[in-house]
């Protein structure tokens, strides 16, 4: 079952323009939305929320259209924007107390679980808590809901690498029973090769790959040689970077004919991505 | 829309601004301006109950439950036009105290049922101004403060100057006639008729602006 399916999702500012985002989400999995900063992924997940209004494009979650059924879908998701940080004078119990009059499948055990399971007292003021122990508190208050799909913008950023990989486990544990899924954007591409099994990479607004994670990194390779060599590549290649050795770029694997006369390499998140964007920067120079 | 309410009162405003109803205890200096009395809350609470929930980021908040845009604004309406009402219902015993207490009538206008009436088009002329000026952007909250207070202001001056100064209106809703108890009690109703009309319409252009703005 498709948890999330985004369809040609277009708006457009006078800086900066989202074009026909389309991607999906099946349930029980993780999907990680990359990219570099101001490349569209706090607009395209708030365009899915419908709190910034899309200027065209389709948004369905659990398979309904998300705009005919927004109030009755959103006691289904959980989402966490920019950082954990209202209300931070208020205990965590009084903060509770609201959210839970909100939602018609709130369950006090499942809330009072997860508050044991992540050590967080509900005497405690928000602004007394860690920024990681914030975001578990911000997963409490989905979780306690039975939320199914989680978006999260940038969850990890600005937490330790400990509070990260710890953040980390607990993504993985909640999709394990397959029934629910996570967004989550992030500009930190080691957090999902540690857990993500699909990536969404975004950049100047538009989406460059969205398929499963293990896919991605097969059909690219770091390739190395020679500035001779380049002359023969260029072309096929993603970008490059030249040095006093000779040249270090991307290249589609299906682009790869004599595998045997280069140094060939794993890619990481990180090398798709900056290849990437140096690739469209470069042909927005071009344009210019 | 009661869970939002229940909101407001449990994190978005504090008890003590209930308190600001209070400064309906000034309706007892005699020969004054009662309007003031009733205006604390438009320079206290309402400036106030923005600014503190811009700084704990309650649209952040508000925004995470399950609610239609349009309810968030009704909600914080809501409350206001009640802390509003407590600040009438508190001015009308004071009133009543004044009316035991001094045998003379004031020198401008009493605090009567008309006044109650006036006092509540003034809040329905703050509203008119305040919220749609507010939710146009949903942070801006000094100008708009600063401009629904002038407007406020300018009709209870008004207001004065008109009882003051033309005989019938004096007669009507000032002087403590008893038979020109009518006048008063139908300035009273008038008065509600009008606030409840401004507010409803202040809360519809909010609402619209509100849910055009991308947050």
């Amino acid at each position: 079952m498709n948890l999330l399916k985004v369809t040609n999702l277009n708006k457009r500012y006078a800086q900066f323009q989202l074009r026909d985002v389309s991607f999906q989400l099946d349930e029980g999995y993780i999907m990680g939305f990359i990219g570099a900063n101001g490349a569209g992924k706090t607009t395209t997940l708030k365009c899915l929320l419908n709190l910034t209004h899309p200027d065209s494009g389709k948004i369905e979650m659990f398979e309904q259209d998300f705009g005919r059924n927004e109030l009755a879908l959103k006691q289904h998701i959980g989402f966490m924007f920019g950082g954990v940080d209202y209300y931070a004078a208020h205990t965590l119990a009084s903060i509770l107390d609201v959210v839970k009059r909100f939602y018609t499948d709130w369950d006090d055990e499942t809330c009072r679980y997860y508050m044991n399971h992540f050590s967080l007292n509900g005497d405690k003021k928000l602004k007394e808590l860690s920024d990681g122990m914030r975001v578990k508190f911000s997963l409490v208050l989905a979780l306690s809901h039975q939320a199914r799909l989680l978006l999260l913008d940038e969850p990890t950023s600005g937490l330790d690498p400990v509070a990260r990989d710890d953040l980390l486990e607990v993504f993985q544990e909640l999709v394990e029973d397959g029934k629910k899924s996570i967004l989550f954007s992030t500009h930190i591409t080691s957090d999902l090769e540690k857990c993500a099994d699909y990536i969404t990479f975004i950049h100047n607004g538009r989406i460059i790959e969205s398929r499963s994670k293990d896919d991605l990194i097969d059909a690219y390779r770091l390739i190395k040689g020679t500035l001779d060599q380049l002359s023969v590549l260029e072309g096929k290649l993603v970008s490059y970077k030249t040095h006093a050795f000779g040249f270090t770029g991307l290249i589609k694997s299906a682009d790869i004919t004599h595998p045997e006369k280069f140094a060939l390499d794993v890619p990481s998140l990180d090398d798709i991505m900056i290849y990437h964007v140096k690739k469209e920067n470069h042909d927005e120079k071009s344009d210019l | 829309m009661k869970n939002l309410i229940f909101k407001e009162f449990r994190l978005s405003i504090h008890p003590l601004f209930y308190l600001v109803s209070l400064f309906g205890i000034l309706i007892l200096i005699p020969n004054w301006v009662y309007f003031v009395a009733i205006a604390y809350i438009l320079f206290i609470t309402v400036p106030n109950v923005f600014t503190t929930n811009k700084a704990q980021n309650d649209i952040t908040f508000s925004i995470l439950l399950p609610v239609r845009k349009q309810d968030v604004v009704k909600a914080r309406i809501f409350s206001i036009v009640w802390l509003e009402a407590v600040q009438l219902v508190v001015a009308a015993i004071f009133g009543y105290l004044n009316h035991i207490i001094y045998a003379k009538n004031n020198f401008l206008m009493d605090p009567n049922a008309a006044f109650i009436g006036f006092g509540l088009v003034m809040y329905g002329v703050f509203n008119l101004v305040f919220f749609p000026m507010h939710y146009k952007t949903a942070y801006k909250i000094g100008i708009p403060t600063i401009i629904a207070t002038f407007a406020a202001v300018v009709f209870a001056t008004g207001v004065e100057l008109f009882v003051y100064f033309v005989p019938f209106a004096n007669l009507a809703f000032d002087a403590s006639d008893p038979a020109m108890v009518i006048w008063k009690a139908g300035a009273f109703i008038v008065g509600l008729i009008i606030f409840l009309v401004m507010t409803t319409s202040a809360y519809r252009i909010s609402a619209r602006r509100f849910e055009r703005i991308d947050l």
